[in-house]
Formats: structure tokens, sequence, C-alpha cells
């Protein structure tokens, strides 16, 4: 073991495929809601409560760790359904619940579940890690925070010997990469003012991300280069992610929990090999360059430090949807996969497949699969060029896919 | 005559059809879901008849709904 001791990548599970993908990319825990108590309660993937004991057993047997983000703010119509997740996850076996809201600690705690607290939370000083340690044993903290701000709070929790219930010393989890909130995170009203929709019911319509023109009250127009005005690019920390590590966080969490699988895949590796590249001693400029360009392959606005170096302004964003460089598109669906030849059966759905392209291969038990087809064959047995919808093709395919498996081609961007 | 209808599964309890038109919904303590006061159910979805002098009310609660999980059907 390195320096660091134990690092934990944090992936997040919106959907069963997410999840599967997440772990075969190396994930240490998983991060998924339940019922509508949840920062995404917009997503329809939410997982349900009969779902628990399949999660917690698929984690299990991979050896990662999950969490329950159960962290709007609490009604008092709230409380039972609240109540219900915990116990629930206590008894299914869940590793911890994230939850912002008083009522969801105090619950906890009386129940002996362990908790993290959530970035909902605003965690900034040592006083507020003082206070929520006697119910938490890792915090967020607030993604406002610099670097130089976070290592000094790990050394205060290791000179005032802070710790969790669990008698360990308060462990410290930051954001690693994904989609930044433009205001401080949970004290956004935007949403709620333009849709009635509170984002901290999960409801954020991200108005943040729109384009937006400034006139006074006479209607004289400001002239703003930039029409993104409070669009905050993603965060992205792989080329100082040492410097994250020296300052004592254990816990990275990649946000995304509405992202798709081939997102949480490979946000899920570039983390995992960075991380594991570190504690070697293998941390270089070439492989950081790789992981940068692999990690603009899938969904993200643009990158930029967050505010972890301590830009006074967030960077913001210049388009409204992804600046992706890559991306998927539906083709078919996996038949049949035949194991001694390593060959999967596929129907063609819709578009064509080429010699050479790149696929995808995503489902709910297999994750995520990558695979180039290097020789197309149709069901009568002929090699071909290209195949179209309606085909029925066989290609070679490293992994076990499974029947409904759904297959993507990755096409650039530019293209 | 016109019917307010409520698909409850992707309800996400914020209270804000409560705090509109209370006659016609309230929270449920049990599932911290909205509830339909008297709806009547089919497959998961509630629907009620409302009377006409209510209509205002109604298409506010709709356009309040930030999940779109109320709609009025029929003048
Ligand atoms: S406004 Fe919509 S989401 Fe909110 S409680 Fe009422 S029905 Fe549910």
């Amino acid at each position: 073991m390195s320096k660091y001791g134990k690092i934990e990548v944090m992936a997040p599970a919106g959907s069963k495929e997410a999840m599967a993908a997440a772990i075969k990319a190396g994930a240490d825990s998983v991060y998924f809601g339940v019922e509508q108590l949840n920062m995404r309660a917009r997503q329809t993937n939410n997982f349900l409560l009969e779902d628990l004991p399949e999660v917690a057993k698929l984690c299990d047997e991979n050896g990662v760790k999950s969490y329950i983000t159960l962290n709007t703010i609490i009604y008092d119509h709230d409380i039972s359904l609240m109540k219900k997740i915990v116990d629930g996850a206590k008894a299914a076996g869940i590793t911890a619940v994230i939850a912002s809201d008083l009522a969801v600690m105090n619950y906890c705690r009386k129940v002996g579940m362990e908790l993290h607290i959530s970035t909902q939370s605003n965690v900034t000083n040592i006083e507020t890690i003082e206070m929520f340690s006697s119910y938490a044993d890792v915090m967020v903290m607030a993604r406002e925070l610099t670097l130089k701000q976070v290592g000094d709070i790990v050394k205060q929790i290791e000179r005032e010997d802070i710790r969790g219930p669990k008698g360990e010393l308060v462990q410290i989890e930051i954001f690693a990469h994904g989609a930044l909130c433009m205001a401080v995170s949970g004290k956004c009203y935007l949403s709620l003012h333009s849709d009635n929709a509170s984002a901290n019911r999960g409801a954020c319509v991200q108005n943040c991300r729109f384009k937006y023109e400034v006139k006074d009250e006479n209607g004289n127009e400001l002239e703003i280069d930039n029409e993104y005005i409070m669009s905050a690019k993603d965060l992205c920390t792989i080329e100082f992610l040492d410097q994250i590590l020296d300052a004592g966080v254990r816990v990275l969490k990649i946000e995304g929990r509405g992202r798709a699988a081939d997102y949480v895949y490979t946000t899920t590796q570039c983390y995992r090999e960075a991380v594991d590249s570190i504690q070697e001693g293998t941390y270089t400029p070439e492989k950081i360059a790789v992981w940068r360009e692999r990690l603009s392959t899938v969904y993200n606005r643009g990158f930029w430090d967050g505010y972890y170096m301590g830009q006074k302004m967030g960077e913001w964003s210049k388009s409204y949807g992804s600046v992706a460089t890559t991306r998927k598109i539906y083709i078919g669906k996996s038949m049949k996969y035949f194991e001694q030849v390593g060959v999967g059966e596929f129907r063609m759905d819709s578009h064509d497949i080429k010699k050479g392209d790149k696929v995808l291969i995503i489902g709910p038990t297999t994750g995520l699969v990558e695979a180039i087809a290097e020789e197309i064959r149709l069901d009568n047995g002929q090699v071909v060029e290209k195949a179209v919808k309606g085909d029925t093709i066989t290609f070679k395919v490293s992994e076990k896919v499974r029947p409904s498996d759904k297959l993507y081609k990755v096409v650039s961007e530019n293209a | 005559m016109p019917k307010l209808i409520h698909y409850r599964e992707r309800c996400i309890g914020c209270n804000a059809c409560v705090e509109i038109d209370y006659d016609h919904w309230r929270m449920s303590r049990k599932d911290g879901k909205a509830v339909l006061i008297g709806g009547i159910e089919k497959k998961g979805v509630f629907q009620l008849d409302v009377r006409p002098e209510d209509i205002e009310t109604c298409k506010q609660v709709v356009k309040a709904c930030p999940v779109r999980v109320i709609k009025l059907e029929g003048k």
C-alpha cells in the first residue's frame, strides 16, 4: 500500500446498466437513488425499495460498497418513506446512506445505519465537521472549497482527532469529475422560480444551462460575448489528482447519475487507472493526456479545474449540450453469445455497421463491453464489409453479452 | 365533465399541488406522494371529475407540477 492508503473511487449508478458498468470499470463504490427522495428524482431510472437486496448482493459479490442517496430536503410527509428506505437499506446490507437533512441523519443514528454527509449540506469548515462527526464517518466537502482549504481541514481532523461513529478518523470526500452546480450546492432557487421545480427536491430543470440575454428595465440589452452566462463547465481533476490525494482526500466521487453506462464506464476507468498509477508512482503527463482524451469522448460541456485551484470566477461553458468528441448510435440488439468461439449474434434495427467500426454493447447485467467489428458475418455465413437494418450478423466479442443487450456504434462527433 | 388525471407513480412528493389546491390534493404520509382526493384508480393512474368552476385552479396545479404528472382533460 502506498503512502495514501486506500483510495476510494465512487461511481454514479443511475440505472442497472450504469451500475454494472461502474463495477466492471473498477469502482470501489457506487451511489444511487431510491424512490423519489434523492437529487435525481426526475430520472425515471431510480431504483425501487424492492431492488435493494439484489443491488446489495451484486455489490457485495464484487467487493463494491453501495450507497443510497437520500439527500433531498425532507418534509413531514416524507418521514415514513425516508424511514422505510433507511430500514430497507439496512436490512438489505447496503453500506451507507448519503444525506443532507438532519431528519435522515438522526434516524440513521437511531437505527445504526452508516451515514455520509452529502454535498447538499455544504460542509466548509472544521466546526461543522466536528458536529457531524457524531453522526457520519464520511463527509463530502462543498464543491466551492479550494484544495488548500480541503487540505487544511484534513490536517485539523488529524490534529483534533475527530472520529466518526465507526471510531475511525472522519474521511473527506470530494467531487472529482462531472457537472457542477452554478450556485453553492443546495442553495439554488432558479429552478423553483422559473418552473416551480425545486432543485432541492431533485427536480432541477437546469436553468443555468440555457442561453440568456441580459436587459435592463428600459429594454437596453447588455452585450455579452457568451450567452451561456451561468453554465459552468464540467469539473475534471485527472490532471492534478496527485495534489488532491496529497491534500488528504480519500474518496473521489464522480458525478453523473443521469448519465448513460458508457459515460460511467469511461470516467470510472480513467480515475481508477489514475489513482492506481499515482499509488504505483507511474502518474505521467503522457498518461494524463490519454485519460483526458478518453474523458472528452463521453458527455461533457468542456472541462475546467472547478474551484479547487482557487480561481475566483467560474468558467462558463460555451455550448448547451455536450461537447463530447464521440457519440453512440443505437444500431441493434444482441441475440445470442457463442461462448466457445467468443462470437456475438446481433439483429440490426437501424443504421448500418461497417468492418472496423467500434461498437459498444450495453445491458443491465453485461454493463458495457467494447469491441471492434473486425469480421462481420451474415447469418448465411457470408463475410461482408457492411451490414444494414434487418440483417442478422455475428462478429467477435471478447466477453459474454446477453440477449436484449443494446448494440451501439461509436462515431466521431465531427464525422 | 373535465377530469383531473394523476400519474402517481412518477410523483416526487414536492407538495406544490397541495399548496395551490388543498381541496383536491393532500400528501400521503405513507409513501410521501400526493393523493388526488376522491380519485378513482386504474392501473396506478388516478382520475377525478371536477366542477367547471374549479378548472382555473386545476390548470394552475397542472402548470405547477415540476414533473408534469398531473393532466386536465375535457372542457
Ligand atoms: S406537484 Fe406533482 S410531483 Fe409535486 S406532489 Fe403534486 S403531483 Fe407530486
